[in-house]
């Protein structure tokens, strides 16, 4: 070390050369030199460090690719399962024989249904419907619900008044709604989308009520008050950070009920006139009584079953990977 | 803390009540009102001016609107005297078009005409309708001439809420009954008059019986009085929602029965639910050999449970078993977090969460069905066994519901500042799950319990679909396929109450376990 030590007499020069006066930067000395923490790097930093989430999230994009992408390359349309209609050998085949009957390809792997059309394109057609109604469900209800509730958990007066509200909704029967709304403008996509979005905010907008009167009250945001921030950018900057984990976990939660939901109300009669996964399963019904007919219903219900459990996990891990305090 | 109480009771019963002026608003207003008469066999028997006619009754019976015939016009003036008989019967004859009418009749149109659209009524002419060129009137062408006026939404919600709770009296029952008043007796005359049974009969009452007892739970019955939740139009025709909902089903129970005639025969009638109806026994000949006045309207004994009773008997197992597994099972995953169990548990309380339900009740149909079990409800041989699968199909999702928010708030309390205080003060780990973490995490939970027996009562649609439950859970969807307003309106009247009483009992519930939670201290 001592060798690179330089001698500035060797220079023949002055101070006045030799240095130069530096200005004193006060911003350099504030600069904090930890690595850049970006939130969302973090979130999928933390989400993909666990296997389980890379394999579901595989899975989730293939079922997407299922969903989306199939039926449209196939080019199904909501009137191609009666193609098969006037063959009287073709209906309710169980997959061996539907592949003998119509030929080895991705189509006939589980079988044919009660109009000879193929329960697999069917399925997929039926999910896109499906998926779509809850996603767009999900996005009307979460957005309302989330500025709703937010609005809610700020305002006193907004308080006593939503309150009451939300003791009418929540007491008038979902079915009744629903099957008002649905009579009132049939059962089309767009009015089913209408009778689900109507009141189903309001169960959000309670839940973000309550998540939010319990951190506007916390101290770092009394101080916030105190040091004179607006209400708004509380309501931006302090809380809607915190709530993002609790807003991913509920979002999780309500895509897939929006499916069940679907299914459900299409058991009950009072689901989509159109090809949904709901009516497939409904149409199926009859068939699960019959021996060798039961793949038509469970098929149908697995593939339900399979796409909810895969959205809510993912949901879920991601929900948990949006909380900050994992990031660590 | 009683102050408090009644002022939550009554906001909760004007929630209750603008419910149903919502749910009135949404059936009366919004729908057609001639969907009612989709499954109506008797109006597409009527044709023409009759099926408008019927249209008009049905309407008014049901709460539509008020509707007046001329005929009923005539009467009203025949009996205030302004009109006598002869006129009466040469008036009430309406030609087959405002033209063709004689002037008597015209002037009596115009004055009924005049009378109603003051009052706002709307008057409506139906024209006869011919047979071709001859002088008859084709089948229900007969002319008509009526007035009708909607009813508005607020008085029918007011008469709909007045006549909820009906109080029996001695001056209900119309007609020449003889002396009306009430009678007590140590022998019940049900059971030929020499056995002791104290019972209160009525004779003016629209209830005989108004007092009395059996054999059956809860011994003694009373008719005094009734609950009307409105009538049905087409799920069960001209009953009450809540006949329907608490009435026996299956099949008859015969045993021997003495009427009043003396007649002693052995058959199902009850003579216990006697009610009156007019000149019942002078028009029907069978009633005069057995009855001695006019209440001979009676309901027969049953051998099965009402609605209600099965929804409830099936639910309320379900309730206690999932508390009764629930709670130990997640206190496990909680103590044992990332083990074996705990990971089961969570991929248990996925599936439950996540799988549309109708699917898991399904399969668990088919599940119990491999292991020999009923898969279906027979009310005419009950066994034990064809509870098991209905009670576990409601049970398991309940579980897993109590299960995740028990685990929950158990982790919840775990990592709290004052259990660590309390393990650095020395307790013991048992002491501390027992005296803290257990009892502050269970207060949530057993906020919930009022509303689990309760919920009971409201039954369970796709369970009881599935296994042919003869329920309550699918009497509003039955109704509403059939569109029977009646029963919409007063199901979801019951199920109204029956939330808000069970939130109501919940914090009850939660402010005796915790007394940290005080309801009427405003200081927060």
């Amino acid at each position: 070390m001592n060798e690179k030590l330089v001698n500035l007499d060797e220079f023949n020069m002055s101070d006045a050369e030799l240095f130069a006066p530096v200005n004193q930067d006060e911003l350099a000395s504030e600069r904090i030199t930890a690595p850049r923490y970006s939130y969302w790097r973090s979130v999928f930093r933390v989400f993909f460090r666990k296997k389980i989430n890379v394999i579901l999230l595989s899975v989730l994009v293939l079922l997407l690719v299922f969903i989306y992408v199939y039926p449209m390359v196939i080019g199904y349309e909501a009137d191609d399962r009666f193609a098969n209609l006037l063959d009287p050998d073709g209906k309710h085949l169980t997959p061996a024989a539907a592949m003998e009957h119509y030929g080895s390809n991705i189509h006939w792997i589980l079988g044919s249904g009660a109009s000879g059309e193929s329960t697999f394109d069917a399925i997929w057609y039926g999910s896109s419907i499906s998926v779509t109604l809850a996603l767009v469900c999900a996005l009307i209800n979460m957005t309302v619900g989330v500025i709703i509730g937010a609005v809610w958990g700020f305002s006193k007066k907004f308080d006593l008044f939503m309150t009451e509200v939300y003791n009418v909704i929540a007491n008038v029967p979902y079915i009744l709604l629903i099957s008002v709304v649905v009579l009132i403008m049939s059962a089309s996509f767009w009015s089913m989308v209408f009778a689900l979005t109507i009141t189903g905010w309001v169960a959000i907008a309670y839940f973000i009520r309550t998540q939010v009167i319990i951190i506007r009250d916390r101290e770092y945001n009394l101080a916030s008050r105190c040091l004179g921030t607006p209400i708004t950018r509380i309501a931006s900057k302090n809380i809607l950070p915190f709530m993002t984990s609790v807003i991913v976990t509920l979002a999780a939660a309500e895509i897939p009920s929006y499916i069940s939901y679907e299914v459900f109300l299409s058991y009950i009669g009072m689901g989509l006139k159109d090809m949904s996964l709901g009516k497939i399963i409904e149409d199926a019904q009859a068939s699960m009584l019959t021996p060798g007919w039961e793949i038509e219903f469970w098929a149908p219900v697995a593939v339900a079953s399979i796409i909810t459990v895969v959205l809510y996990v993912v949901g879920q891990n991601l929900g948990d990977a949006s909380d900050p305090r994992t990031h660590m | 803390m009683s102050k408090y109480l009644i002022k939550r009771i009554l906001r909760s019963l004007v929630s209750v009540v603008i419910v149903i002026a919502v749910i009135m608003v949404m059936i009366y207003s919004f729908l057609d009102k001639r969907s009612i008469f989709a499954n109506d066999p008797v109006f597409t028997k009527q044709k023409n001016n009759s099926r408008e006619v019927y249209q008009m009754q049905q309407w008014e019976k049901y709460g539509y609107l008020d509707y007046v015939p001329y005929v009923d016009y005539l009467t009203q003036e025949l009996k205030a005297g302004r009109l006598d008989e002869e006129t009466f019967k040469s008036v009430s004859k309406l030609g087959k078009n405002a033209g063709a009418d004689s002037d008597a009749v015209a002037e009596y149109v115009k004055k009924f005409t005049d009378k109603y659209e003051k009052d706002g009524y709307q008057v409506r002419r139906l024209d006869g309708i011919m047979k071709g060129k001859t002088k008859k009137y084709q089948d229900g062408g007969q002319p008509q001439l009526f007035a009708y006026k909607d009813i508005p939404v607020i008085n029918r919600l007011f008469s709909y809420l007045g006549g909820i709770f009906s109080v029996d009296n001695i001056h209900n029952a119309s007609g020449d009954v003889g002396e009306r008043g009430l009678e007590f007796t140590l022998y019940d005359p049900a059971y030929g008059g020499e056995k002791f049974s104290p019972a209160i009969l009525g004779n003016g009452t629209t209830h005989k019986y108004l007092l009395y007892f059996d054999g059956n739970f809860p011994y003694i019955h009373q008719n005094l009085l009734t609950i009307n939740l409105g009538k049905s139009y087409s799920v069960n025709k001209d009953v009450d929602v809540f006949t329907t909902m608490t009435d026996s089903q299956g099949s008859y129970v015969r045993s021997t029965v003495t009427y009043p005639s003396g007649v002693v025969e052995f058959t199902a009638d009850d003579l216990h639910s006697a009610t009156y109806s007019e000149g019942s026994r002078e028009n029907g000949t069978l009633n005069q050999k057995y009855y001695v006045d006019d209440y001979t309207v009676v309901n027969t004994v049953k051998s099965g449970m009402s609605k209600m009773g099965y929804s409830f008997v099936i639910g309320i197992i379900a309730v206690l078993l999932s508390y009764f597994l629930a709670i130990p099972l997640g206190i496990t995953m909680a103590l044992r977090k990332d083990k074996l169990l705990d990971k089961l548990g969570t991929i248990y309380i996925v599936f439950i969460t996540a799988v549309p339900s109708l699917a898991y009740i399904f399969l668990f149909r088919s599940i119990g069905g491999r292991m020999g079990l009923p898969t279906t409800f027979d009310m005419q041989n009950p066994t034990w066994i064809m509870y098991i699968l209905p009670i576990v199909s409601l049970a398991l999702p309940s579980i897993a519901n109590l299960m995740k928010w028990l685990r929950r708030y158990m982790i919840d309390q775990m990592n709290a500042d004052y259990v660590k205080f309390a393990r650095s003060g020395g307790l013991s780990e048992g002491q501390i799950f027992r005296k803290h973490i257990l009892k502050n995490a269970i207060i949530p939970i057993v906020h919930g319990i009022p509303a689990g027996v309760l919920g009971a009562l409201t039954g369970a649609i796709i369970t009881e679909r599935v296994y042919v439950v003869p329920g309550i859970g699918n009497v509003l969807t039955t109704a509403i396929n059939a569109y029977d307003n009646g029963v919409i309106v007063g199901v979801a009247l019951f199920y109204a109450i029956l939330t808000v009483t069970s939130v109501i009992l919940g914090d009850l519930l939660m402010s005796m376990l915790d007394p940290r939670i005080n309801f009427t201290s405003k200081a927060r």
